[in-house]
């Protein structure tokens, strides 16, 4: 085993030369990522939007955050039944409570019908399930409708990206270029103009065509059921109203308590990442009318049916069976954790995993694909300098996870060998010096 | 005799001066303080990489070579040892665990020690930035304010915030033993803690891994201001000599 540590450990290396050679993909957004991580690290302190600075806006909620989620985490089984209940019962929305993520799967290949094509948002919770990847799997078309996604799909961008701005990376010039070779069309290199082409030819399809549509949700209230989105863009708008079938997947911890907890949350996720949502939805289920005769019928202009499927999959099993990764029930999926990095920064999208960048990536392929996916991920580049929990709004130990992986990876032969030999010394001897 | 002065493995290592300074500073503000020649290395180094289990038995052999010695407190100018000892010790020894930790930090920022100090900087004026070492910030009795009181306390010196401090701080790149298999990290990071130095001649680090990592940046990119380990900076200021010279 130990033959493994040094392979995955040479493989590190060898990632760490492709993203310091020029160029490369991952060089390059390496760099777009060095530039846009100090911004958002800057923007924290900065009063330009509003009065109070992003870090005065966390400091003021950051303990009724705290135990708003605790409360959650704590009564998980509790508020999830009194949302789903409020949901089915008052909302008319389908709701599912899927135990894993292949039932989340199995429940959504049905939910779709016989679609072919599915308009989604960006969602990180549809890649923690993996939707995408069954999507792939059955041939059916995925249309992703964020513009940054838009992009990345353009491109066949493999690689982890950033999961607020998925294609900033791309320049004006590279952008034109490829919609010139995949569409033919000849733009400015300017972002005024890419916009105007893709309102022009998409807005239309996004109005007219759309059957079944996917989205995950910022948060949920279990008081009421109500899903918030947050958006600027107004694809969600679009995807979840002007559609057949709005098809909302997410993990169960999206849930927060009452109403007013899941506005703060959203509020928050805008505040924290220094952006500020055009449009908020707060869907409580699919479009309907009672005008005629007083008699509901559901599915006037907006969504015939809501379907809700909730997650469970590691989730509750985090909790009772006291997982390490336990304090990440609490994540807020705000994203913040990425900006203050340190590794993040030095080592852009290497130190990630398919289900995006940093720490936050490589603990959910560790709780998804084990512990030999995280150290591939760059797991040992971690300092453990745990900015991470300072920044993040709730609290969340990422670095004291990552410490407890580590020490699982080495229980299994794949700590870097060099670490090793420290830890030897150290306890042999009694001094890693010697 | 029960007050140690306790090193830590990289300095009594590598930064031979500075430890000799350490010893100085704190035997000048209390005698009973002593060097114990080879203590055990507190473990801190393998805490990623070692079971629960293993560290345990390490951390009790630690403790027991505390107790052989009469060991009821101690000084550590070592940032991680430190970190280890407050954060970690506790939770595998519990009650059994009784030693006083102190960083020099909090030592020296005691306001009896300081008074004895009674630092001076014989200059005009010096401006000084800090770099808050991670392990120092996120201890369970973090140090943030007393590198803060101990310069404000010393006369003509002035120390400038760094735009990224406390528990804002970047790291440098050399926790977690990083810094042996991945430099590239600090490669990145250390250079940006200069760059976030504004106005101050000289960078203060109270932690050797931090010290390690950014006076290789200095000299890798030939960056003009020193990076000064705070019981060298002290020292100086004690003998009256210019503190940032190399």
């Amino acid at each position: 085993m130990g033959d493994k540590g040094k392979e995955f450990y040479e493989k590190i290396k060898s990632k760490i030369d492709t993203v310091q050679k020029e160029g490369t993909l991952e060089n390059k957004f390496g760099m777009f990522w060095k530039f846009a991580s100090n911004i958002k690290f800057r923007q924290h302190d900065l009063r330009y939007l509003y009065e109070d600075s992003s870090r005065e806006f966390v400091e003021k909620y950051r303990d009724q955050l705290i135990a708003m989620k605790e409360e959650f985490v704590q009564n998980m089984d509790y508020y999830v039944e009194k949302c789903i209940k409020v949901m089915r019962e008052a909302n008319n929305m389908t709701v599912y409570l899927a135990k894993t993520n292949e039932e989340a799967q199995d429940i959504f290949m049905k939910e779709i019908g016989e679609a072919k094509v599915i308009y989604k948002s960006k969602s990180n919770e549809a890649k923690d399930i993996g939707i995408i990847d069954v999507l792939k799997n059955n041939n059916i078309e995925i249309k992703e409708t964020d513009l940054g996604d838009v992009l990345v799909q353009l491109f066949d961008y493999k690689l982890p990206s950033f999961g607020i701005g998925p294609g900033a990376h791309f320049t004006r010039e590279e952008i034109v270029a490829k919609i010139k070779e995949v569409h033919g069309v000849e733009l400015e290199p300017k972002a005024s103009a890419i916009v105007k082409y893709y309102r022009e030819t998409y807005r239309k399809e996004l109005l007219n065509d759309v059957k079944v549509s996917l989205t995950s949700a910022n948060v949920i209230s279990a008081e009421d059921g109500t899903i918030i989105l947050g958006e600027n863009e107004g694809n969600i708008s679009l995807l979840t109203r002007a559609t057949e079938k709005h098809i909302v997947v997410c993990g169960i911890t999206k849930i927060v308590p009452t109403i007013l907890d899941a506005v703060l949350v959203a509020k928050l996720q805008t505040r924290i990442n220094n952006v500020s949502f055009s449009y908020i939805s707060l869907i409580a289920g699919p479009s309907n009318t009672s005008d005629v005769q007083g008699e509901r019928v559901l599915g006037m202009y907006g969504a015939k049916e809501v379907v809700v499927i909730l997650v469970d999959d590691w989730r509750t099993n985090a909790l009772k069976k006291d997982k390490i990764y336990k304090d990440f029930l609490k994540c807020v999926g705000c994203r913040t954790c990425n900006y203050a990095c340190t590794a993040s920064r030095a080592f852009g999208n290497i130190f990630a995993s398919k289900y995006g960048l940093g720490a936050d990536g490589i603990i959910r392929d560790y709780i998804h694909n084990g512990i030999e996916a995280a150290v591939k991920d760059g797991l040992f580049l971690c300092t453990g300098c745990e900015n991470c929990r300072h920044w993040c709004p709730v609290s969340v130990n990422l670095g004291e996870i990552m410490k407890s992986i580590k020490k699982e990876a080495t229980k299994v032969g794949l700590c870097p060998p060099p670490l090793m030999e420290y830890q030897q010394k150290i306890l042999k001897d009694k001094n890693p010096f010697k | 005799m029960s007050k140690l002065i306790y090193l830590g493995c990289l300095s009594t290592r590598f930064y031979d001066s500075t430890c000799k300074n350490a010893i100085k500073i704190i035997q000048f503000l209390d005698r009973e303080y002593q060097v114990i020649e080879n203590p055990p290395c507190c473990g801190s180094l393998a805490y990623n990489m070692t079971s629960d289990e293993i560290m345990k038995t390490h951390v009790e052999f630690v403790n027991d070579w505390f107790k052989t010695n009469n060991i009821t407190e101690l000084v550590t100018i070592c940032a991680g040892c430190y970190s280890y000892f407050t954060r970690y010790y506790k939770e595998f020894l519990g009650s059994e665990f009784t030693i006083k930790i102190q960083h020099f930090l909090q030592f020296l920022a005691d306001p009896q020690n300081l008074h004895k100090l009674n630092l001076k900087y014989s200059g005009k004026s010096l401006k000084v930035n800090y770099h808050d070492a991670c392990h120092l910030r996120n201890s369970s009795v973090p140090i943030i304010e007393e590198p803060r009181i101990i310069l404000n306390s010393i006369e003509n010196i002035e120390l400038i915030e760094s735009d990224y401090n406390k528990t804002k701080s970047i790291c440098c790149g050399a926790g977690g033993g990083v810094y042996s298999i991945f430099k590239e990290n600090s490669d990145y990071n250390a250079k940006t803690i200069f760059e976030n130095m504004k106005k101050g001649k000289a960078l203060l680090t109270a932690c050797p891994f931090c010290y390690t990592a950014l006076n290789r940046i200095r000299e890798d990119n030939n960056i003009r201001k020193p990076v000064i380990k705070f019981e060298d900076f002290i020292a100086k200021l004690m003998e009256g000599v210019e503190p940032i010279s190399g």
